[in-house]
């Protein structure tokens, strides 16, 4: 059954078709990697599952349930967490108050009325562990360094525990270790978890990658394991006509 | 987290201290002097409610004035009314004037006290969440806010200037009755009234504070820097700016039923866009990143406006305006920016100073140099 479902999905910016008919479909718990040169619609694909973008055509089916209707705040309470590709933390909140934001089970006026306290026990715990943020509970999170930036925010998405999870670049500026680690914590996730994983470097998705997706053009190209992929001439034609820089 | 929590409650503490005890000491418990700090109360409770919004929410909202001026014309209705019962009908003077017959249905609730304090809170936060729901769901914000709420406070006062059979006009509403709740009757002239003005703003700014500390004012706080990454983690934004944006309407209605009490008039200058930007010069001038603080430039603005307007009748203004500019340009988080640098900044040296202290000592254990640095630091 599957988790995810986009059906002839598409949307347009004027004349542009930055998505165009794409068909894609994700099992619970699947990791899914999608590739594909510059332009190709990859974070719009992203933009139109989280609700940050709406379709001009096609349907998001998450969990059997229509949500292409859905604004942004409803999708999120369905399950579907983002991260973005520049760093969106909260820069004038402490580690520990952006991950209590992101601990967003019970996202209503009320019931944040009644919380006091961030308690640094269990997952929370947990998380800041695994990210080693542990010793910069209390750091603003503009005065933390580029790649505890990384790590706040993946840490804030394990916070929210969404079902699905998209993920935009998320090893852009990570040195070789940072982005080991990462690989290691995806596949942890793996299973529990859906996501959705947009990157450009290569070895990181060697790593965590079970079946890739490549777009080009707004529309699905090849869809495999990687070696499939890399063997499939026309992805090979796509990325050399855009140079090639990515692959 | 909990550090600013202590740093809150001291400063709530001090604030207290000062309230309900140094101010009635230094003016010896006098009546008349205190009336006048009263009054400087009211207008630090509206200054805290905008704090709430402006400094919290970052919705700037230049109306405030409007909302004061709706608790203040409540609580008016209903002290009119107990000074006109001996009129025939129970008709107010100026109805008289202005050939009204009978009294208005929307003054007739009036008569009744509980109904005047619930509807003094309650319709500012009514005003405030219908013009609230529109703007924050429309996704409204920043200086079109601004303009929004300007706009409103320009209405309000208009229609209240303009129907003047019903509210008395620009002569506003005078000659009220004293309050009398539950058996005590409120004599602006007492050291009582003035606990009880100082009973209100505390307990107001308390509940303020509490919300700010809730999760509630973290989300208010992610709000003002990100409003679109707290959308995706499934927070809906409209509904938090709504509810702070009442929630500040209700405190400065309020603040504005405490100001006819304290002056036992009311008048469309409380709705007016001079009084209404004052507010937003004493929120700024006091730190509007803090309630308390808030509240505190209100006050003080106030009593230097009743100092220097008595030598300086005209000049005053162009000193207020002056002291805005140099606050926006110099402390843009007012005086508790600077105030708040400077703790910080002792704070650091005070432990710099133990280091230093604890390394020029001649070796020993880590704990020794450790100790003689505390008390180095003393």
């Amino acid at each position: 059954m599957a988790h995810l479902e986009l059906k002839e999905l598409g949307v347009h910016f004027g004349g542009l078709r930055a998505v165009d008919g794409l068909n894609l479909s994700l099992k619970f718990g699947e990791l899914r990697c999608l590739l594909g040169p510059n332009g190709a619609g990859k974070s719009t694909t992203l933009d139109l599952i989280c609700g940050k973008t709406l379709p001009t055509a096609g349907r998001v089916v998450f969990d059997d349930r229509d949500i292409t209707g859905l604004k942004e705040y409803q999708r999120a309470r369905c399950g579907i967490g983002r991260k973005f590709q520049t760093p969106a933390v909260f820069r004038d909140l402490t580690v520990c108050e952006n991950l209590e934001v992101a601990r967003s089970q019970h996202p209503g006026v009320l019931s944040a009325l009644g919380v006091f306290r961030s308690r640094v026990r269990g997952r929370m715990a947990e998380v800041l562990e695994l990210v080693e943020l542990t010793g910069e509970l209390h750091t603003r999170a503009g005065n933390l360094s580029h790649g505890q930036t990384q790590w706040l925010e993946i840490a804030m998405l394990l916070m929210q525990d969404s079902r699905l999870i998209l993920f935009d670049e998320p090893t852009a500026g990570m040195t070789i270790q940072e982005t080991h680690k990462t690989a290691g914590i995806f596949n942890a996730l793996k299973g529990s978890h859906t996501m959705i994983v947009v990157e450009h470097d290569m070895g990181f998705v060697r790593e965590i990658a079970e079946t890739v997706t490549v777009m080009d053009m707004g529309t699905l190209l090849a869809e495999g394991s990687i070696a499939d992929v890399e063997n499939d001439p026309a992805v090979r034609e796509a990325y050399l006509a855009n140079g090639g820089d990515d692959a | 987290m909990n550090q600013n929590f202590r740093f809150d409650c001291v400063g709530y503490a001090l604030f207290a201290a000062l309230v309900l005890l140094a101010v009635p000491w230094y003016l010896s418990f006098d009546g008349f002097e205190l009336n006048t700090f009263a009054r400087y109360l009211a207008l630090g409770m509206v200054a805290m409610a905008l704090a709430l919004s402006w400094g919290y929410a970052g919705i700037l909202n230049l109306g405030q004035a409007a909302t004061f001026g709706i608790g203040a014309y409540i609580m008016a209705m209903h002290l009119k009314l107990g000074a006109s019962a001996a009129n025939p009908g129970g008709l107010p003077d100026f109805m008289g004037w202005t050939n009204v017959e009978t009294l208005p249905w929307f003054w007739v609730p009036f008569h009744s006290l509980t109904v005047t304090l619930l509807a003094g809170v309650l319709l500012p936060a009514a005003v405030a969440g219908v013009i609230g729901t529109f703007m924050f769901r429309g996704r409204i914000t920043g200086v079109f806010v601004a303009i929004i709420t300007l706009a409103l406070l320009v209405a309000i006062q208009l229609v209240f200037v303009e129907y003047q059979m019903y509210t008395g006009g620009q002569n506003g509403l005078t000659g009220l009755a004293p309050l009398v709740l539950a058996g005590w009757t409120a004599d602006p002239y007492s050291t009582a009234f003035y606990y009880f003005v100082a009973g209100c703003l505390l307990v107001a700014t308390a509940a303020c504070v509490a919300l700010t500390r809730s999760k509630v004012g973290l989300i208010l706080r992610a709000i003002k820097e990100n409003p679109d990454r707290v959308r995706f983690f499934g927070y809906h934004v409209s509904s938090f700016e709504t509810v702070v944006f009442c929630i500040s309407a209700m405190i400065a209605g309020w603040a504005g039923m405490l100001y006819v009490l304290v002056l036992e008039f009311a008048s469309p200058t409380y709705m007016g866009v001079p009084f209404s930007l004052a507010i937003v010069i004493w929120c700024a001038v006091g730190g509007r990143n803090s309630l308390v603080a808030a509240a505190l430039g209100g006050i003080v603005v106030n009593i230097l406006e009743g100092r220097l307007s008595d030598l300086f009748v005209e000049g005053w203004t162009l000193f207020l305006g002056v002291t805005f500019i140099l606050v926006v340009l110099f402390m843009p988080d007012g005086l508790f920016g600077v105030f708040r640098r400077i703790a910080t900044r002792l704070h650091e040296r005070l432990r710099r100073h133990r280091n230093s202290t604890g390394k020029a000592l001649p070796t020993g254990a880590g704990a020794v140099p450790a100790r003689a640095g505390e008390q180095g630091g003393q």
